[in-house]
This record gives structure tokens, C-alpha cells and sequence, in this order.
């Protein structure tokens, strides 16, 4: 366990660990089929009590699930890469082989960021290199402790490095950067453009997720049916819910279409109730003071800016709906806090998305109107178009990229007799 | 309105410190819901904000039931205000850091007069009611004649009634930076020796500006009777790690004076009339007028004795502007809601500095620049 993850204090620490990754890439080569079985054992181990209730832990525990995984290889790698071996592509054959060792710069805000970024390459056969970020050292700890217990013959344990150092420390970062050959970056703006102005070797490949945001829209004839009205709010609470609306694929603001003799009061009033039980089963822990003085700031100028505005709020900083109307998308506040926007036609704040936004989850009835709409979205820049309620489900591609493919080099061998 | 003054001007003739909590309390609670009252009057925003306001302001038991607005909101120009334009008199700014936009306070005649007595029911408590020499370390142009002033200004304007006569010991040198005026504070000290002096500067500007040079020329002023009351915060001098002990001692070193006579205060322009020196204790205690309560971020309720949280200022004395109830950016522990040794009646606090900018975070962090597309 110490071995997987360690505090570093010299750069010529995190240079003998990258040289020891590159040699057991080097020296091994493990299939997907083995990478499942370990993770099969990992998502079990984390059902234990130290590690069950660290925010994503069920969702970790989903994603590591062969059943989830496969069909993912299957569509990245070929049907072939679980077992390792090699697809015919006319006279050549093509097998995926590891980038080598994996560099991880996951976001300090999503507990399980680490750990599943490392998965990822993993799946590829790469050897993992992870800076943790300060503040997910111990909830870190713990997951990984999960993975040292479930690996008994160290597929993956003997690739796998967790380095905890300050962000500040740019000679650990440049250290780590060129350790290795591949480097899959989350976060928001500045760690982003921190990480990639790193000196990584030439040949090494970047896979950059974030900064954006996400947002939600429903159709009149979606929330005015009161048989899924609830089961709606459901969804959207739990979007906004996880990862306390930080996530790039967190709602920051829901359009909702008008419709004629139909108010939206009776659906904003459900969806309170939802936020009110979300909040009961999933209450925060703690907060960033700054969060609780910025939530409060954007309640209260939300109803300044304009009285025409409304709000819903409980007294603590828990959550709240913001009200109006209108189609462009508001400064997002996160915390919980979602703006809610009527508008004529969904198709107007559709035209006004760019690149910014990631995700659309939609509730739309007509699903040739959907199929339209999804096409406006992904022409102005979103990448994930999916139902309400699976805003933050972890499947590739995300961000419009493979999670597993761009951490591998498909080798071509054109055999010489023949 | 006028009843309203009327009212606010009994709670002024208060001593400050004089009342146990629950007096307090009551008088304040229902002055301040009338005061929002005719807030919610006077400006259709904040009506609707007090009317969105998640419990009913009538029925609230206890001040910290009421509707508080943070300060952040009177950013905004033109100012928040409960007045007409014409009505307003002058514009308080705050300090700021680089890039942020100040506080913008309007202030009508009725609130500045409050304003002005306010401040000086709290700090005769602590330096008794004589008019006495008063030193102000700053140049003379910081208390401008103009439409607006700003943080230092107010303090330093804020102390005048207890001055026979102000001189000012700063002056601009010719890059535009503050110097000391040596010869002119060594012929105030000369002449005032034997007298009761009040002096007044920010923090920084006081040990910059005064304590290092005297203190490099081994200057002692020799002025035994004075009190020196400073403000303004204490980051950049955490900054050149010097701690509140070195700076009292170091300051009562150069004026020749005990460190007791070092006097610190907590104060924002937003919280008009209301200032908070530190006691012998060394907390900082609420007056009559005024209230203070520090919330949990968590759950924004009011945090036990000895805990810290996000401070809320009161002040029952502005009619110009909604800022009876205003959530701040700084974070305080509450020492005890009644009972320091000092023998000032209720809540005492220490100030524990500002809360961390909040920025959005983690991979929905994107660049609000950005965001609105054309």
C-alpha cells in the first residue's frame, strides 16, 4: 500500500517511479480480460464500510463492472482486445498496445476523479502515474487500499503510482510531465492550462477534459404530464445533486418550453419537493465558506437584478431554484443552484450554445423533435446529448473523445512471409 | 420616517454596551422590521428579494431570523439606495483589491448623522468624551472634499469630533507615495507632550509610514496620554510576519506610551455607524444599535460560543440604504454572547480574516468571459 501511494518531496523520486512504470509496461503485457477481473474484485472491496459512503463510490463501483466495461472495449479496441490478441485487417494484423506509462491530473473537486481517470488508461494496459490532489489524499488512500486488497497477484498494483504533492510545486509537476508518455488532464480552466504548458516529451499524447458546464432542457408536453412529472424532478435533482453541481456535466441552468394554459408553478413546486428529498437522503457534509457567500450572493441578486425574477430557497445553502425567463444561460454558481428558464421555443437557447457547454440532457416527448433538437446542440459545440437523470453517467465517448483509445498506439504488423 | 428616526435616535442615547442580550433584542428586532418594512418600500428589488425570503420577516423571533442581504450587493453603481438621488449626500467607498469593484454606500444627511454619532457613542466608551489634539497618520488629502469618500477617509473623518484641532503628519513625496512629515510630527509631539492626544492611522500606513522610519532612527515621541486607534486589517503586515504583539509594542515604543493605549478596530464602510475596538480582553463587542452574528457556512444558523463562522453585521442606523442586515466576506469566532471580563454587556468576537475567494470550481469551471454567447 505505501508503494501505491506516497507523499513526494524530490523531482528524482517521481523520475525513478516513472522509469520502474515503463519497465513493467515493457516487461508485461496484460489484457483487458485480466484488467476486468481485477476490477470485478475492486468494485466488491469498495462495498466495505471504508470506503461505501465516499461520494461516486456506486458509481465507481458500476463503472468497474465487466458488464459496463466490455461493450466499451468492444466499440474502442475491437472485440479482440480483451483477450489480446491480434484482429486481421486484410494482410496486416492490428492489435492496441499501451501508450506506456500515463500521466493523471484528475480535478480536486470529484472524490473518485483519481481513481477513475486511472482506469481509463488501465484498460489500455498502461502503467498509471496520479497526482493526487491535496485535499482527496485520504478518500485516495482508501480507494485505492481496495485495490491493493483485491489484486493479490499485482496485475494491476505493480502499475499503478499515487503521488500527493502540492499544485504549487512546478518541479514535481515538470518532473511528472516528463515521466510520461501520455497525460489525461480534468479540470477547470487555470489547473488546465497549468498542466499543458508542462514540458511532456514530444511524442506524448494529451486527452484535456473540461472546462465547460452543462445544461438541461424540457420539452411543455414533458413536464406538464403529471404521470412523469415527479419521476422528472427525480432525475434532475439527481444531476444537479452529484459532485455538488461542480462537475462539467452538471446542469447549471434548465429551459423549460411554455406552453399555452399551462404553468410552469405546479412543475417548479415538484421539483422543490425533489430537491427537498434529494437533500435529505444526500446532505452535504461540508462547505467552502466562499461557496455559502457566493450562493447567497446569486440568490439575493437574482432578485434584485429584477422583479419580475423568482426564487426558491431554504434558509440554509443547501440548494436553490432561480426563476425567470429567457434563453441565455446565466453565470453558473454551482452548489446546487439551478436556474430555471421558460422560453418560447427550446430551439432558442439551443442556438445560442457553443462550445462551452458539454452535456444536454433532454426530456423531450416527440422523439423526431429530440433528434432535431440534438442536432442544433451538437452543431453548436455539445457533446453529450442524453435523458435527464444520466447527465453524469461516465461513458465514452466524453468531451467527444474515447476514454480508452486515445491512451493506446494501434500497432500495424504486415507479416514478412506470406 | 420621522417616527422611524425617532426610534433609531432613542436606541443612539443608549450607552452602548449597557444593555444584557435580551433587552437588546427586543428593541432591535422590531426596529429592524420596520426598517425593512420601509426598505421593501422604498426599493422594488429588495421587496422582492425580502419577499422570497424563505420564513415570514413579521413572525421572526430573533434578528437572526431576518432577511440579510450580502454586501457584495451594494457593488453596484449606481449605489443601492432607499433615497432619491438628489437626497444623497456622499458616497462611501470601500477598500478594495486590484480588479474588484468597492462598495458603494449613500449616504443621505439623517444617516450620516447617525453615521458620525454612531461611531463616537462606541469610541468614547473606550477613550472617554474629551475633545483632545488628534493626530491622524495620513495625508491630508485622504478626508476629500468631494462627493465620495473612501474607507480611510471615513475613518479618519469618523474620529473628528473628538479633535480640538487635526494634524495631519503624512505628505506625498514626489513619486506620489506617502513620507512621513518628520519635522512636523516631532514639532506636534513637542508642543502636545503634556496633553491628551487621540492619533488615528491604518494599520499598514501606521507601521510603514511611522513605526519603521522612527523606529530606524531610534525616534521616541515621548507622548505618555494619547490613544492610538488603527484599522484597516492586518494582511500585509502578516505579510512581513509581524504579529499584533510586536506591532502594539513596537508602536507604543516610538509614541512613548503603554501597548494598552493601542487601540484596534474592526469596522467596514458598509456597517455605518457601527465600529469595533478591541477591548482589554482583547474582543471586539457589539453595540446596542447594532448586532452581530456569525453563521455557519454549512447551515447558515448562528454558531455556538467558541465556534467560527461567516459574519453578519447589523446596524439599526442607515435609512438610504438597505444595510441594516448584510452578510460579509470575512469569518469571526464568537467568544461569548454575554459576559467578558471587560464588563461590556453582550456578544463579543474576534476577527478571524476573510473568507477565501470563491471561484467557480472543478471541471465546470469555465472562463465567465465566455459564457454568453453573442
Amino acid at each position: 500500500m505505501s508503494e501505491l501511494i506516497r507523499d513526494i518531496d524530490r523531482p528524482e523520486e517521481i523520475s525513478v517511479v516513472g522509469m520502474e512504470l515503463r519497465e513493467s509496461v515493457s516487461a508485461t503485457e496484460i489484457t483487458s480480460n485480466m484488467v476486468l477481473e481485477v476490477f470485478e474484485a475492486w468494485a466488491a472491496a469498495l462495498g466495505e464500510s471504508e470506503t461505501v459512503d465516499i461520494p461516486g463510490v456506486q458509481f465507481l463501483r458500476m463503472w468497474l463492472r465487466r458488464g459496463t466495461l466490455e461493450p466499451i472495449i468492444a466499440r474502442e479496441l475491437g472485440r479482440r482486445a480483451l483477450d489480446g490478441t491480434w484482429m486481421e485487417d486484410g494482410r496486416a494484423r492490428l492489435k492496441a498496445f499501451p501508450l506506456g506509462v500515463v500521466g493523471h491530473w484528475p480535478a480536486g473537486n470529484i472524490e473518485i476523479q483519481p481513481v477513475l481517470s486511472m482506469t481509463c488508461a488501465l484498460l489500455g494496459g498502461n502503467a498509471c502515474l496520479v497526482r493526487v490532489p491535496s485535499r482527496l489524499d485520504d478518500l485516495t488512500r482508501r480507494l485505492i487500499g481496495k485495490l491493493d486488497q483485491s489484486d493479490g497477484k499485482g496485475v494491476l498494483t505493480g502499475r499503478v503510482r499515487m503521488l500527493v504533492f502540492d499544485h504549487a510545486r512546478r518541479d514535481l509537476q515538470e518532473a511528472m510531465a516528463r515521466a510520461v508518455d501520455g497525460a489525461m488532464v480534468w479540470g477547470g480552466a487555470e489547473a488546465v492550462l497549468q498542466v499543458r504548458s508542462l514540458p511532456f516529451p514530444h511524442w506524448a499524447r494529451l486527452a484535456v477534459f473540461g472546462p465547460r458546464i452543462s445544461v438541461a432542457a424540457m420539452d411543455a408536453d414533458s413536464w406538464c404530464n403529471m404521470q412523469e412529472r415527479e419521476s422528472w424532478c427525480r432525475r434532475i435533482a439527481r444531476d444537479v445533486w452529484q459532485f455538488d453541481q461542480q462537475s462539467c456535466s452538471s446542469p447549471q441552468v434548465l429551459f423549460l418550453e411554455k406552453k399555452a394554459g399551462h404553468s410552469c408553478d405546479e412543475f417548479v413546486q415538484t421539483l422543490k419537493t425533489a430537491f427537498e428529498s434529494e437533500n435529505h437522503f444526500h446532505p452535504r457534509r461540508t462547505i467552502h465558506a466562499g461557496l455559502t457567500t457566493a450562493i447567497c450572493q446569486a440568490r439575493a441578486s437574482w432578485l434584485l437584478d429584477d422583479v419580475a425574477h423568482r426564487a426558491i430557497f431554504p434558509p440554509g445553502p443547501d440548494w436553490t431554484l432561480l426563476l425567470g425567463s429567457g434563453a441565455e444561460i446565466p453565470k453558473p454558481t454551482q452548489g446546487k443552484t439551478l436556474t430555471v428558464l421558460e422560453v418560447d421555443d427550446l430551439l432558442h437557447p439551443l442556438e445560442k450554445l457553443d462550445g462551452n457547454v458539454q452535456t444536454l440532457g433532454m426530456a423531450i416527448a416527440d422523439a423526431e423533435r429530440e433528434a432535431k433538437l440534438a442536432s442544433v446542440a451538437a452543431r453548436r459545440g455539445v457533446d453529450r446529448i442524453v435523458k435527464l437523470g444520466r447527465m453524469h453517467v461516465f461513458a465514452p465517448p466524453w468531451d467527444g473523445v474515447d476514454l480508452i483509445r486515445p491512451m493506446v498506439r494501434v500497432v500495424r504488423h504486415v507479416p514478412s512471409i506470406g | 420616517m420621522d417616527e422611524l428616526g425617532q426610534r433609531i435616535d432613542q436606541l443612539l442615547a443608549i450607552p452602548p454596551y449597557s444593555q444584557p442580550p435580551e433587552e437588546r433584542q427586543s428593541a432591535l428586532l422590531e426596529l429592524l422590521k420596520d426598517e425593512l418594512e420601509y426598505a421593501c418600500r422604498r426599493n422594488s428589488g429588495f421587496r422582492n428579494y425580502v419577499q422570497h425570503w424563505p420564513s415570514d420577516t413579521r413572525s421572526a423571533r430573533r434578528v437572526a431570523d431576518l432577511p440579510y442581504l450580502p454586501v457584495g450587493l451594494l457593488k453596484g453603481q449606481p449605489p443601492l439606495s432607499l433615497v432619491e438621488p438628489r437626497e444623497i449626500k456622499r458616497t462611501l467607498t470601500s477598500s478594495s483589491t486590484t480588479g474588484q469593484m468597492p462598495s458603494r454606500i449613500a449616504l443621505d444627511s439623517s444617516t450620516a448623522r447617525r453615521m458620525t454619532r454612531g461611531v463616537v457613542a462606541i469610541a468614547q466608551d473606550f477613550i472617554g468624551p474629551a475633545r483632545r489634539p488628534y493626530l491622524v497618520v495620513d495625508v491630508p488629502g485622504s478626508v476629500g472634499g468631494g462627493p465620495e469618500l473612501g474607507a480611510r477617509g471615513a475613518a479618519i473623518q469618523g474620529l473628528q469630533p473628538f479633535a480640538s484641532e487635526v494634524t495631519y503628519c503624512l505628505r506625498p513625496d514626489k513619486d506620489g507615495d506617502l513620507t512621513l512629515d518628520r519635522d512636523k510630527l516631532l514639532q506636534f509631539a513637542e508642543a502636545r507632550r503634556k496633553s491628551l492626544v487621540l492619533v488615528y492611522g491604518f494599520t499598514y500606513i501606521l507601521w510603514k509610514y511611522l513605526v519603521k522610519p522612527l523606529r530606524a532612527a531610534n525616534i521616541c515621541l515621548g507622548m505618555a496620554d494619547l490613544h492610538i486607534l488603527h484599522s484597516g486589517g492586518w494582511k500585509l503586515l502578516q505579510d512581513e510576519a509581524v504579529d499584533k504583539k510586536t506591532f502594539n509594542e513596537e508602536l507604543a515604543h516610538v509614541f512613548g506610551c503603554s501597548a494598552e493605549r493601542v487601540i484596534d478596530f474592526y469596522g467596514m464602510v458598509e456597517n455605518v455607524g457601527v465600529i469595533y475596538p478591541d477591548c482589554a480582553e482583547g474582543n471586539k463587542h457589539v453595540p446596542v444599535f447594532g448586532d452581530f452574528i456569525v453563521r455557519d457556512p454549512l447551515t447558515l444558523r448562528p454558531v455556538p460560543e467558541g465556534e467560527q463562522g461567516i459574519v453578519q453585521v447589523c446596524s439599526a442606523l442607515p435609512t438610504s440604504f438597505p444595510g441594516h442586515l448584510l452578510l460579509t466576506e470575512d469569518l469571526a469566532e464568537i467568544v461569548t454572547y454575554d459576559g467578558c471580563r471587560c464588563g461590556r454587556r453582550g456578544t463579543c468576537f474576534r476577527f478571524m480574516g476573510r473568507v477565501a475567494k470563491a471561484e467557480v470550481r472543478g471541471c465546470g469551471n469555465i472562463d465567465r468571459d465566455r459564457q454568453q454567447p453573442n
